[in-house]
C-alpha cells in the first residue's frame, strides 16, 4: 500500500470518526486481562469516552472528538502527565471563620467547660468573672466553631466538586477522590476544615507522585493525626489507632502483619502530632527504645516504619490492586494483580506509570471493563453536571444532601475504611434516589430550603421565637416536648454555670453569620439549544443523541423507540424545528427518562 | 437465580395451622393477610431477625438499674435512681420507671439480658465504635456489615427484599457483598419522583437481553427489585392498620411489623433509635427517662403486635448501643462516653434471664467497666442459634461461644 492511500485512508477515518465507529463498546472479550497497549488503529469513540469517564468525570461530545482526533497515546499522555496543564481555578474562598485560641479545639463540651473551669479560659474565651452562667460564653464559642466548620467543610466539598466540574486537570481531582476514600478522613472526628482543607491539598499535589512520599505526607498531616488519635499515642501510653489502620487499610491489608507488630509500630509513631496546621514530632513524648517490627529489631522511628512497610512487595500489591478495582473493575485477576503489582514494586511506587500503563491497557478497554462500573454518587452527580454542559456546580439540589441520600458525602466518610464502592453503591431505594436526583436537576424544587442555614434542629429555632418574645433563658430553652414527664420542670437548669441550649443557638446564629452562604442558583440548562446546536432535526436524532452524550453503553431499540415516541407525543411532531419555541418542558421530561433507566448508572 | 415460587393453599393452611397451634387468632390473622402473600414471595420464613441499634451511647446503667449494688449509688449520687422508683425485677435489678413494656417482657420470660458486653481496646468515639459494632469487627477497618454478611451467608440464591434496613441511608451494618438491601425510611417518599405522563415508561419493567452485560442484568434486576420493593412497602405499610399502641415513637418498628403481616420474604431487618438520641452528657434523668420509654412502649408494641398477627414465635429482637456510660456521673448531670453495656434477645422464642457475668462497679480502669462478654457471642448466639447459620464464623471471622437462649 503506499503511503499516500494510507493518509487518505487516515484523513476520512478521522473525519468521520464519530460516524462509522461504534458510539458503544465492541467484543473486545480476548482483550481481558492483558496489559499490552492498544494499537492506534482500535482507537475509536467509544473508548475516547470511556477513558475520560473513568480518568475524569465525562466530557462534552467536542471534547471527546478531540481526544478521538489524539489517539490513545497521546491522549493518556495528555490526561496522566498533566502538570504542564497550568492550573485555572481559584484556591477555596475562606469565609474567615478560624482565630487562633480555637486551635486545639477541646475534645468535647465537658472537655471545655472543664478547662474554662480549671483555667479561667477556653477556646479563647474567658470565663465570666461574676453573675449568672460564668461559663456560657465558652459554651457559645464552642458550638459556634462545631457549627462553623461543619458549614465550612460543606463549602469545601462544594468547591471541590466545582473543581471535579471545571479542571482541565480531571486526573489530579480523580485521583484526589480515590486517595480521599483511601485515606478516609471525616469532619465528624477531626472538626477543622482547615485540616481537611489542607490534606486535600496533599492528595491533589502528592496524588499522582510518588505513594512513599504521599504516604509520608498523609501520616504527618494534622487531620490524619487527628482522625487516628496521634496526640494521645505517647511514650508508655501508647494508642494503636493509628498503627493499625497504616498497615491493615493504607498498606498491606490485612493478614501480613501481627499483633505485636501493632503494638511495636504503634510505639515508633509515639510523639508525632502537629501545632495548630504543621507537622511536630515531640522528642520527650517519642519512645526511643528498642522495636521488634515485621521481624526487624532497633530504635525505629515513624519514618523507619514507612520505610519497612513500603520494602514489602505486599503493599505494591495491595495500592496497585486498590487503584485498578477503582479505575478498572471491581475482580482483579490474580496474575493481572502479580504483574501490576511488580511493575509498581520495581518503579518504587511511582503512581503516575502504573496509571499509564492501566489507561493503555486492551484490558482497559475490554467489555469486561467499559460500561460495567457502578457510578459512585460523586461520580454521577458530577459527570451528569458535565454532561449537561455545566459552567458552575447548581446550588439547587444542595450537593451535599444529594450525594449524602446517595450514600456519598465527600470529607465525611462513614469510616476510616472509606466507601466500600462497587455493588454496595446501589440499593433498590438509591437507585430510585439516582433516578429523582435527575428529577431534582432538570425540575428545581422551588420549595427549596437550604439545609446550612435553616436548623434541621428544630429546636434551635424554638429558642430563637422564645427570645425575641422576651421569655427569661430558663423559659426559653426548655425542651418543647408537650409530652415530657411531668417532673421535666427538674431538667430546667436554672442558675447553672452555662446552658447548653442557650450555647447552641448562639453558636448556630454565629455560624451563619460568618459562613459564606452557597450560591443557589439551579442548574442553567438549555436542552433546546443543545440539540439545535448539535444539528438535531427529529425527534429520533434528538433521542439518539442525547444518549450517545450521556450513556456509555447501547439502550435497547424497543426502549429507546419507546422514549422517541413519548418526546414526538409531547410536542405533537417529531420536528424539532417546529417545536423549538416550546420544546424544552418535553426535552426536560424525556431526558429525566432517560438518565432514569438503570444502563445510566454503569461508567 | 432460583425461581421464587407462590405461596400457594397447602402452605396457606399449614400457616393457619402453626397460628392456631401457637395461641394466634386464625380467624383475625385472615382478613390480615394481603394480598401481597400470593404474589409471588417465598412462603413465610420462620425466623426473623430484628436488629434495634440505640445510637448515641445508652446509659445501660440507668437502664437495667444494679439497685443492689451500692457502688452504683456511689457513683451516681444526683442520677442514681432510688429503688422504689424503680420497675424491680428481681433482688438486684430493675428497669427505668417508665419501662413497663420491658419489665413485662422480661417477667414472662421473653428476654435474655446480656451483662458487661464490650471488646478489647475499647473506642470511646460514637462513630469508631459504631461501625466496630455494626462491622462485627473491632479495631479494624472492615467495609462490610455484619447483617449484610449475614444475608450473603444464608441466602447466596440473593432473593429480594431478604435484608431490609429502615434509616434515611443504608447503615454499615446491612452493607453486603451480594445481596441488595432494601433501605427506606418514610414509606410514603420510597418511590420515583415522575411527571404523569412520563410514569408508564419509568415503571416500565425491562427484561435483560441475553446479550446484555452481567454488570446491566444486574442493574435491571435492581431496577425491578427497587420497583417492587417501593411498591410493596408503600403498600404494605399503606394498607396496615393495627390497633396496637407503639407509644409516640414507634422507632419504625411499626413499619417492620407491616412488611411482616404483609408477608415480605424478609429474614433480617435493621433499624435504629437514630441520631446519636442517647448521648446524654448533659442534663440525663429526664430525657433519658422520656428516651428509654419510647424504646420500651416501641419493643413492647412491637411484639404485642407479633402476638396478634400470629408471628410471635417467629420474630427474636438484638437490641444494643455503641457502648455504655462512664460509672461516674459527671458535673453536668449527665454521664460521659464509657465501655461495657448491656445487650438484649427479646422473643418468645428466648429463653428469658441473665447471660454473662455482671461487670464490677469498683474494680474499673480510668472510671469504665471492664467488659465481661464480647458482644460477638452474642451475635453469634443470634446468627447460629436463633437463625441456624452454624458457621457464624462466616461473618463474625471467629467462632464464639453461644449462649444457651435458644436451647
Amino acid at each position: 500500500m503506499n503511503t499516500i492511500l494510507i493518509k487518505k485512508r487516515t484523513i476520512y477515518s478521522l473525519l468521520f470518526a464519530s460516524l462509522i465507529t461504534p458510539l458503544f463498546a465492541q467484543s473486545t472479550d480476548t482483550w481481558k486481562n492483558n496489559l499490552a497497549p492498544i494499537s492506534e488503529g482500535d482507537w475509536d469513540y467509544a473508548k475516547a469516552r470511556h477513558l475520560i469517564d473513568r480518568v475524569g468525570f465525562g466530557e462534552k461530545p467536542k471534547n471527546i472528538e478531540r481526544f478521538v482526533r489524539m489517539g490513545p497515546r497521546a491522549s493518556v499522555r495528555e490526561l496522566v502527565y498533566f502538570q504542564s496543564i497550568p492550573k485555572h481555578l481559584d484556591d477555596f474562598d475562606h469565609s474567615g471563620i478560624f482565630d487562633p485560641g480555637i486551635e486545639p479545639f477541646p475534645s468535647s463540651r465537658p472537655a471545655a467547660t472543664k478547662l474554662a473551669k480549671e483555667t479561667g479560659e477556653a477556646i479563647g474565651v474567658r470565663v465570666k468573672p461574676n453573675g449568672n452562667r460564668r461559663l456560657q460564653p465558652v459554651v457559645d464559642r464552642f458550638f459556634y466553631w462545631l457549627r462553623a466548620s461543619m458549614l465550612e467543610t460543606r463549602r469545601v466539598a462544594y468547591w471541590w466538586a466545582n473543581r471535579m466540574l471545571l479542571s482541565n486537570r480531571p486526573l489530579e481531582e480523580k485521583m484526589a477522590l480515590f486517595w480521599h476514600g483511601h485515606f478516609a478522613t471525616n469532619e465528624e472526628k477531626v472538626r477543622d476544615y482547615r485540616k481537611l482543607l489542607q490534606q486535600n491539598a496533599v492528595f491533589r499535589e502528592y496524588g499522582t507522585g510518588n505513594f512513599k512520599e504521599l504516604l509520608t505526607q498523609v501520616s504527618q498531616d494534622p487531620a490524619m493525626l487527628d482522625f487516628l488519635d496521634a496526640g494521645v499515642n505517647i511514650k508508655g501510653s501508647p494508642n494503636e489507632n493509628f498503627a493499625r489502620e497504616i498497615m491493615e487499610l493504607f498498606t498491606m491489608g490485612v493478614g501480613n502483619y501481627t499483633e505485636q507488630d501493632i503494638r511495636e509500630g504503634a510505639r515508633a509513631f509515639t510523639g508525632w502530632n502537629h501545632r495548630n496546621l504543621k507537622f511536630v514530632l515531640n522528642a520527650d513524648q517519642h519512645d526511643s527504645s528498642l522495636k521488634t517490627f515485621l521481624d526487624k529489631t532497633g530504635n525505629w522511628d515513624g519514618l523507619d516504619i514507612i520505610d519497612m512497610i513500603l520494602e514489602k512487595p505486599v503493599t505494591a500489591e495491595y495500592i496497585s490492586g486498590k487503584i485498578y478495582k477503582f479505575f478498572v473493575r471491581e475482580n482483579i485477576d490474580p496474575a493481572l494483580q502479580e504483574e501490576l503489582a511488580s511493575f509498581f514494586y520495581n518503579s518504587e511506587y511511582e503512581i503516575t506509570p502504573l496509571l499509564e500503563k492501566i489507561f493503555l491497557s486492551q484490558d482497559f478497554y475490554s467489555s469486561a471493563s467499559m460500561g460495567t462500573h457502578i457510578k459512585s454518587p460523586t461520580d454521577l452527580v458530577v459527570s451528569t453536571y458535565k454532561k449537561l454542559g455545566l459552567n458552575v456546580l447548581p446550588g439547587v439540589p444542595d450537593f451535599h444532601d444529594t450525594t449524602q441520600s446517595l450514600g456519598q458525602t465527600l470529607l465525611f466518610p462513614p469510616t476510616v475504611a472509606g466507601w466500600a464502592g462497587g455493588k454496595s453503591w446501589l440499593t433498590p431505594g438509591l437507585l430510585l434516589a439516582r433516578g429523582n436526583f435527575v428529577y431534582d436537576t432538570v425540575y428545581p424544587d422551588i420549595n427549596f430550603i437550604p439545609s446550612d442555614r435553616y436548623p434541621e434542629n428544630y429546636q434551635i429555632g424554638i429558642v430563637a421565637k422564645r427570645l425575641a418574645a422576651g421569655a427569661d433563658i430558663a423559659t426559653a430553652t426548655q425542651p418543647e416536648d408537650s409530652y415530657a414527664t411531668s417532673a421535666s420542670n427538674d431538667m430546667v437548669d436554672r442558675d447553672e454555670e452555662f446552658n447548653t441550649r442557650l450555647g447552641s443557638y448562639r453558636g448556630w446564629r454565629k455560624a451563619i453569620e460568618k459562613v459564606k452562604p452557597i450560591d443557589r442558583s439551579p442548574a442553567s440548562i438549555d436542552l433546546t439549544k443543545m440539540l439545535i446546536e448539535a444539528r438535531c432535526q427529529s425527534t429520533d436524532e434528538a433521542v439518539e443523541y442525547l444518549i450517545k452524550r450521556f450513556f456509555s453503553i447501547s439502550i435497547d431499540k424497543k426502549t429507546q423507540q419507546e422514549i422517541t415516541n413519548f418526546l414526538t407525543r409531547q410536542l405533537g411532531t417529531n420536528d424539532l424545528e417546529a417545536a423549538k419555541t416550546f420544546s424544552e418542558e418535553a426535552l426536560r421530561e424525556t431526558l429525566h427518562l432517560l438518565l432514569s433507566l438503570p444502563e445510566y448508572q454503569l461508567g | 437465580m432460583r425461581k421464587p415460587h407462590d405461596l400457594n393453599r397447602r402452605d396457606f393452611l399449614k400457616l393457619m395451622g402453626i397460628s392456631a397451634a401457637t395461641g394466634g387468632l386464625p380467624q383475625s390473622i385472615f382478613p390480615q393477610i394481603s394480598p401481597l402473600a400470593f404474589a409471588g414471595d417465598h412462603p413465610l420464613s420462620n425466623k426473623i431477625l430484628v436488629v434495634l441499634e440505640l445510637s448515641g451511647g445508652n446509659d445501660g446503667l440507668n437502664t437495667l438499674v444494679p439497685y443492689g449494688n451500692d457502688a452504683y449509688y456511689k457513683n451516681r449520687p444526683t442520677l442514681g435512681i432510688k429503688p422504689n422508683k424503680l420497675r424491680k425485677i428481681d433482688d438486684h435489678f430493675g428497669f427505668n420507671p417508665d419501662m413497663s413494656g420491658m419489665e413485662k417482657l422480661y417477667k414472662d420470660g421473653n428476654m435474655a439480658v446480656f451483662h458487661g458486653c464490650g471488646y478489647d481496646q475499647p473506642s470511646y468515639s460514637h462513630f469508631t465504635s459504631m461501625a466496630y459494632w455494626q462491622t462485627a469487627a473491632p479495631n479494624s477497618g472492615e467495609s462490610l456489615g455484619w447483617m449484610g454478611k449475614l444475608a450473603d451467608a444464608m441466602n447466596p440464591d440473593i432473593d429480594p427484599n431478604y435484608l431490609v434496613n429502615v434509616d434515611a441511608t443504608q447503615s454499615l451494618a446491612v452493607v453486603a457483598k451480594n445481596h441488595v438491601p432494601v433501605v427506606f425510611d418514610d414509606p410514603e417518599e420510597f418511590g420515583r419522583k415522575g411527571l404523569f405522563k412520563s410514569r408508564p415508561l419509568l415503571d416500565e419493567d425491562r427484561i435483560a437481553s441475553d446479550t446484555s452485560s452481567q454488570a446491566k442484568k444486574r442493574l435491571l434486576g435492581l431496577a425491578k427489585s427497587a420497583r417492587q420493593a417501593s411498591e410493596k412497602v408503600r403498600t404494605a405499610c399503606g394498607n396496615y392498620k393495627t390497633p396496637v399502641d407503639y407509644g409516640i415513637a414507634p422507632l419504625d418498628l411499626n413499619k417492620i411489623a407491616a412488611l411482616i403481616n404483609a408477608n415480605m420474604n424478609t429474614r433480617l431487618f435493621y433499624t435504629s433509635f437514630r441520631r446519636n438520641a442517647f448521648d446524654t452528657h448533659v442534663q440525663q434523668p429526664n430525657l433519658h427517662q422520656r428516651l428509654l420509654t419510647y424504646f420500651s412502649d416501641a419493643v413492647s408494641g412491637f411484639f404485642t403486635d407479633m402476638d396478634r398477627i400470629g408471628r410471635a414465635d417467629d420474630v427474636v429482637m438484638l437490641v444494643f448501643s455503641e457502648f455504655g456510660r462512664r460509672v461516674a456521673e459527671n458535673t453536668n448531670q449527665g454521664t460521659d462516653h464509657g465501655t461495657a453495656n448491656n445487650m438484649y434477645l427479646i422473643g418468645r422464642s428466648v429463653q428469658g434471664g441473665h447471660y454473662g457475668d455482671i461487670p464490677s462497679l469498683t474494680d474499673l480502669h480510668d472510671g469504665n467497666m471492664f467488659h465481661t462478654t464480647d458482644f460477638r457471642r452474642v451475635y453469634a448466639t443470634a446468627i447460629s442459634g436463633w437463625l441456624g447459620l452454624k458457621a457464624h464464623e462466616q461473618v463474625l471471622r471467629h467462632r464464639f461461644n453461644q449462649f444457651p437462649v435458644f436451647s
